[in-house]
C-alpha cells in the first residue's frame, strides 16, 4: 500500500475520532469538517505568509508544523467554545442541522474572506517531510495519542459522565453531573482534534481550499463512525481507515467506484446496525487474546 | 434592479425552497428522520424534465446522444418528471428506509443509508449523462414573452411562473392534507403512529405516500429550477438540499406552513443581499437558521415537544 | 450555602419547605398551591390517585420542572433556577417512576456515575493512572460495591443495567441515588411491579437506609398499606391539591381522603386503604 493512501486513511481515522467524541455523550455534531478546515487554513496561512514558519531549507521546520497544529487546534477549540453553549442546548437532529449550518457558514467565509485565497484557496504549502513516509510516522504517533486518550476516557470520571449523558441526559443531571459542561468539553475536544488534523492535512495535501470543510465531508466522517460503531473508539478508527481506503481501492472499477462507495454506505448500516465494533465482538476478541477487555 | 423585481425574484426562489423543504417535512413528519437523498431526487426531476421536453444528452456518459423520440410541452413534461421523481423517492424508501424501520433500528442510521442512496443516484446520473450542464430553453414556454410589466416594473416570466406553480402546488397540498381521507391519515400518522395504527390507518402505506409526494414535489421543483437557472451538473441538487434543510428547520420540523414560510423568508433575504456581497449570499440562510435555532429551538412554527419524565 | 457554615440556622429551619407551588401545563393545572415541610430524618409519604400531581411535585423539588408559581426552600434558601445538577449537589437525590438507568453501562458503573461528585481527581494523574489515582479509584470502587451490597445487587455488578429484571432495576436506581450522598431521597413508586414479599423487603430496606445514612425520605407509592406502615407522615394529593396531611392514622380517618379514594377513579385503591388498618 502506498504511503500517501495510508496517510489519508490515518487522517480519516483522526477525523472519525473527532466525530466520535461528541457522539460518545450522545451529541450528533457534524461540525468536524468545519473545524478541520479552520485548522488547515491556520497552517496554510502561517506557513505560506510567515517566513519563520516556512523555514529556509528544503523542508519546513518540524517545530513550525507542531506550532501550527497547536494554533489550529486552539482556534478551532475557541470557536467551539464560543458557540458550544447555545448550540449544545439543541437536541438530536436539531443539533445535527445546526452544526451543518455552522460548517456551511465557515465554508462561505473561507470562500470569501480577503485572505483565504477565494475558490482557489492557498497552495504551495511547504513540506515538513521529504516523503509521505514522514507524514505517516508523524500521524501514527498523533493517532496513537488520540486513541490512548480515548481509552483512558473509559475509566475516567469524565468518560463515565459522557456515557451517562449518552444513555439518559436527564438522569445524568439528576445524579449531579454538570451536563452542559460535559457536553461542551466533548464538543471542544472534538473541535481541537479536527483543527489539529486539518493543520497536518494542509501540509500533506500541499494545498487548501474551502472544499475541505463541506457538507459531503460532514456526512462522510459521520459514515466513518456509524460504519465502525460509535460505542468504542476502535470503531471510528476502523471506520475511518476502511472507508477512506475504499474509494481509492475501488479506482480500478473506474466510474462505478463512487456508486459502489454509495452502496457500501447504504448497505453497511442495514447489515451492521451497531457498526463493525460492538461490545460483544470486543469481548470475543478479548477472550481470544486471553485477557479481560476494558471495553464497555 | 428595482424593488418589485427583487421581490418577485425572492418570492419565486423562496417558493421553490418551500416546495423543496415540504418534501423533507412530509417525510420527517411521518418518520422523524431527514431524507438526505432528497437533493438527488430533485436533481433527477430536473434531468427528467430536460429529457421530456426533447432535450438531447451531450457527448459524455453512457447515454451520449440519447434523445426521446418525442418532445412534450413544458406543461406536460413537468408533472411527468414529478411522477418519475416520485417513483425514485419510493425506491429510496424501499431500499434505504424500510429495512431499518422493519428492524426498529436507530433512526440516525437513516441519515447514512439515505445519503448512500443519494451518492448512488448522483453518480449514476454522472455515469449516464456526464457532468456537463444542461439548459432548458425558455422557448418551451411557447409564445410567452420573456418578461412583462408589473406595477411599473418588468418581471421575468420564468420567475413569475415559478412562483405561480409553487403557490398552486402548496395550495393543492394544503387542501389535500386537510380535506382528503389519505391526507388526514398522513397527519394522523405524523401526530402519533401508534394511535393511528389503532385507528386502522396503514402506516406503511402512509410512509410510502409521504415519500411519493415528497419525490413529486422535489421533481417539480427540480424542473422549475432547471428552467430558471439551468442544470449545473449532477451535483447541483446538493446546494438546494442543504438550503432546504435550513428552510426546514427555520420553519419548524414537520410543519407544512412553516416550510413555506421558511422558504419565502430565505428566498427574500437572499434576494436582498447586495451584489457586492453576493459571495456571502449562501450563508444568509444558515445565519438565519442559527439565529432561529438559538432563539426558538423548535423553529418558527414548530410545536414544542412535551418532555416526559 | 453549605449547611456547615451556618449550622445553627440550618438546624432550626426544616430541611425542605414547599410553599404554595403551582404548576400549569397548557390548560392543565397539575399542581395547585401545594405546601409541605419536611423535617430532617422523617419518612414522608405522598399518596393520591393517578394524575394527582405527585411526580410533578417531585420534578419541581428535584429541579426538572419549573413551577409556575410558589417556591421551594432548601434549609431555608430558595432553590429556584438551580437545576437538577446543582440541587443534587446540595443533597437532593431521586429515583424515577419510569426507571431511568444508564442502560448500556454495567450495574457497577451506574453506581460509579452516582459517585461522580466524589471522583474528582487531578487530570494528569488520572490520565497516567499513577498510584494516588489508582488508590482513589480503589476507594470509589469499594464504596460502589458497599452500596451494591446494601441493595443486594453485588452479585450482578458486571451485568448490563438494561438486562436486569424489574425489581433489581428499582433497587439499582436507589443505589445510584444513594451514591450521590444525598440528605433527601425522593423515591417515585419504588415498589411498583414488586410482589408482596419484595414490597415487604423494600419497606424494611428503606427504613434501614434512613437509619444508616440518617436521611430524610420523601416517597410516592400507590400501595397504601405499605405507606401506612412505613411513613412517619403522609400527604394526600388529589387533582393537584393537597387534601390531607398528618400521621397515617389521621390521614386514614380524613373524610376528604376517603372521598377522593372511593368517589374518584381509584376505587380499588380505596379498598387497599381499608386493608391498611
Amino acid at each position: 500500500m502506498d504511503a500517501a493512501l495510508l496517510e489519508q486513511m490515518l487522517l480519516g481515522a483522526l477525523l472519525a475520532l473527532s466525530v466520535y467524541l461528541p457522539l460518545r455523550c450522545g451529541q450528533l455534531s457534524l461540525a468536524t469538517p468545519g473545524f478541520y478546515a479552520v485548522g488547515g487554513y491556520v497552517a496554510a496561512l502561517l506557513s505560506t505568509r510567515v517566513a519563520a514558519f516556512a523555514g529556509s531549507g528544503a523542508t519546513s521546520p518540524l517545530w513550525a508544523l507542531v506550532a501550527e497544529m497547536v494554533l489550529g487546534g486552539i482556534l478551532a477549540g475557541l470557536i467551539a467554545l464560543a458557540i458550544g453553549g447555545p448550540v449544545l442546548q439543541l437536541r438530536g437532529i436539531y443539533l445535527a442541522i445546526a452544526t451543518i449550518a455552522l460548517v456551511e457558514i465557515l465554508r462561505v467565509l473561507n470562500l470569501n474572506l480577503p485572505f483565504t485565497g477565494g475558490a482557489m484557496g492557498i497552495f504551495a504549502i511547504p513540506q515538513p517531510f521529504e516523503q509521505a513516509d514522514g507524514y505517516v510516522l508523524f500521524t501514527l504517533v498523533l493517532l496513537a495519542l488520540a486513541c490512548w486518550l480515548c481509552q483512558r476516557l473509559e475509566v475516567l470520571r469524565l468518560g463515565r459522565a459522557m456515557a451517562a449523558i449518552r444513555d439518559d441526559e436527564l438522569a445524568a443531571a439528576s445524579v449531579g453531573i454538570d451536563t452542559p459542561r460535559t457536553k461542551l468539553i466533548a464538543f471542544v475536544a472534538s473541535a481541537v482534534l479536527a483543527g489539529v488534523t486539518g493543520a497536518l492535512a494542509a501540509h500533506f495535501l500541499n494545498a487548501w481550499n474551502a472544499r475541505a470543510g463541506s457538507f459531503d465531508a460532514s456526512i462522510t466522517t459521520l459514515a466513518f463512525v456509524v460504519f465502525g460503531g460509535s460505542r468504542y473508539w476502535l470503531g471510528p478508527v476502523l471506520g475511518g481507515l476502511v472507508l477512506t481506503a475504499l474509494p481509492e481501492l475501488l479506482r480500478p472499477v473506474g466510474d462505478l467506484r463512487l456508486i459502489l462507495f454509495g452502496s457500501v454506505i447504504l448497505l453497511g448500516p442495514l447489515f451492521f446496525p451497531q457498526g463493525l465494533v460492538t461490545a460483544e465482538r470486543l469481548r470475543g476478541l478479548g477472550a481470544l487474546l486471553g485477557r479481560a477487555p476494558q471495553a464497555p | 434592479m428595482d424593488l418589485i423585481q427583487i421581490l418577485v425574484n425572492g418570492l419565486s426562489v423562496g417558493a421553490v425552497y418551500g416546495l423543496f423543504a415540504l418534501g423533507y417535512t412530509l417525510v420527517f413528519s411521518v418518520l422523524g428522520v431527514i431524507n438526505f437523498a432528497h437533493g438527488a431526487v430533485f436533481t433527477l426531476g430536473a434531468y427528467f424534465t430536460y429529457l421530456l421536453i426533447g432535450g438531447a444528452i451531450g457527448a459524455n456518459g453512457l447515454m451520449a446522444g440519447f434523445q426521446l423520440p418525442f418532445a412534450l410541452p413544458f406543461w406536460g413534461a413537468l408533472p411527468l418528471a414529478g411522477l418519475g421523481a416520485a417513483l425514485v423517492a419510493l425506491l429510496v424508501e424501499r431500499v434505504a428506509f424500510r429495512p431499518l424501520r422493519r428492524r426498529r433500528a436507530d433512526p440516525l442510521l437513516a441519515l447514512i443509508t439515505s445519503l448512500g442512496a443519494g451518492v448512488i443516484l448522483v453518480n449514476l446520473i454522472q455515469l449516464l449523462v456526464g457532468a456537463e450542464s444542461y439548459a432548458i430553453p425558455t422557448s418551451v414556454l411557447g409564445g410567452l414573452p420573456a418578461s412583462f410589466p408589473l406595477l411599473g416594473a418588468r418581471v421575468r416570466t420564468v420567475q413569475a411562473l415559478l412562483l405561480g406553480v409553487a403557490v398552486l402546488l402548496l395550495a393543492l397540498l394544503s387542501l389535500w392534507l386537510e380535506g382528503s381521507r389519505n391526507g388526514r391519515g398522513l397527519q394522523a400518522v405524523a401526530e402519533d403512529p401508534e394511535t393511528a395504527q389503532l385507528l386502522g390507518i396503514d402506516s406503511t402505506a402512509m410512509v410510502r405516500l409521504a415519500f411519493g409526494l415528497s419525490g413529486f414535489l422535489a421533481g417539480v421543483a427540480g424542473g422549475l429550477v432547471g428552467l430558471s437557472v439551468s442544470i449545473a451538473g449532477p451535483y447541483f441538487g446538493i446546494g438546494y438540499g442543504l438550503k432546504g434543510l435550513a428552510v426546514l428547520v427555520l420553519g419548524g420540523l414537520g410543519s407544512v406552513p412553516g416550510a413555506v414560510l421558511g422558504g419565502l423568508i430565505v428566498g427574500l433575504a437572499e434576494a436582498f443581499v447586495p451584489a457586492d456581497w453576493s459571495g456571502y449570499k449562501d450563508a444568509v440562510s444558515y445565519g438565519f437558521l442559527f439565529l432561529v435555532l438559538l432563539l426558538r429551538p423548535r423553529g418558527l412554527l414548530g410545536r414544542p415537544l412535551p418532555t416526559k419524565v | 450555602m453549605s449547611a456547615s457554615s451556618d449550622g445553627i440556622a440550618a438546624a432550626a429551619a426544616p430541611l425542605l419547605q414547599v410553599e404554595g407551588i403551582s404548576c400549569r401545563f397548557g390548560g392543565l393545572l397539575a399542581l395547585d398551591r401545594v405546601s409541605l415541610e419536611l423535617v430532617e430524618g422523617e419518612i414522608f409519604g405522598l399518596i393520591g390517585p393517578n394524575g394527582a400531581g405527585k411526580t410533578t411535585l417531585f420534578n419541581v423539588i428535584s429541579g426538572l420542572t419549573t413551577a409556575s408559581s410558589g417556591r421551594c426552600l432548601w434549609r431555608g434558601v430558595p432553590t429556584a433556577g438551580l437545576g437538577a445538577c446543582r440541587l443534587n449537589r446540595l443533597g437532593i437525590a431521586r429515583t424515577f417512576q419510569n426507571l431511568r438507568l444508564f442502560e448500556s453501562l454495567s450495574v457497577r458503573e451506574n453506581v460509579l456515575v452516582g459517585l461522580h461528585h466524589a471522583a474528582r481527581a487531578p487530570l494528569l494523574g488520572a490520565l497516567l493512572g499513577h498510584g494516588a489515582f489508582r488508590r482513589h479509584q480503589g476507594r470509589l470502587e469499594a464504596r460502589a460495591m458497599e452500596l451494591l451490597a446494601l441493595l443486594e445487587l453485588e452479585a450482578l455488578a458486571e451485568q448490563r443495567a438494561g438486562d436486569l429484571p424489574y425489581g433489581d432495576r428499582r433497587r439499582l436506581e436507589i443505589a445510584r441515588a444513594l451514591a450521590t450522598a444525598p440528605r433527601l431521597l425522593l423515591l417515585d413508586e419504588p415498589a411498583a411491579g414488586m410482589n408482596p414479599a419484595e414490597k415487604d423487603d423494600l419497606r424494611q430496606l428503606i427504613g434501614r437506609i434512613r437509619d444508616h445514612y440518617s436521611l430524610t425520605v420523601l416517597i410516592i407509592e400507590h400501595h397504601v398499606p405499605l405507606m401506612m406502615r412505613l411513613c412517619d407522615r403522609l400527604a394526600v394529593l388529589n387533582f393537584g391539591r393537597r387534601i390531607a396531611l398528618g400521621s397515617p392514622a389521621e390521614v386514614r380517618r380524613d373524610p376528604l381522603v376517603i372521598e377522593a379514594y372511593l368517589g374518584g377513579s381509584g376505587g380499588g385503591q380505596g379498598s387497599a386503604a381499608g386493608e391498611g388498618r
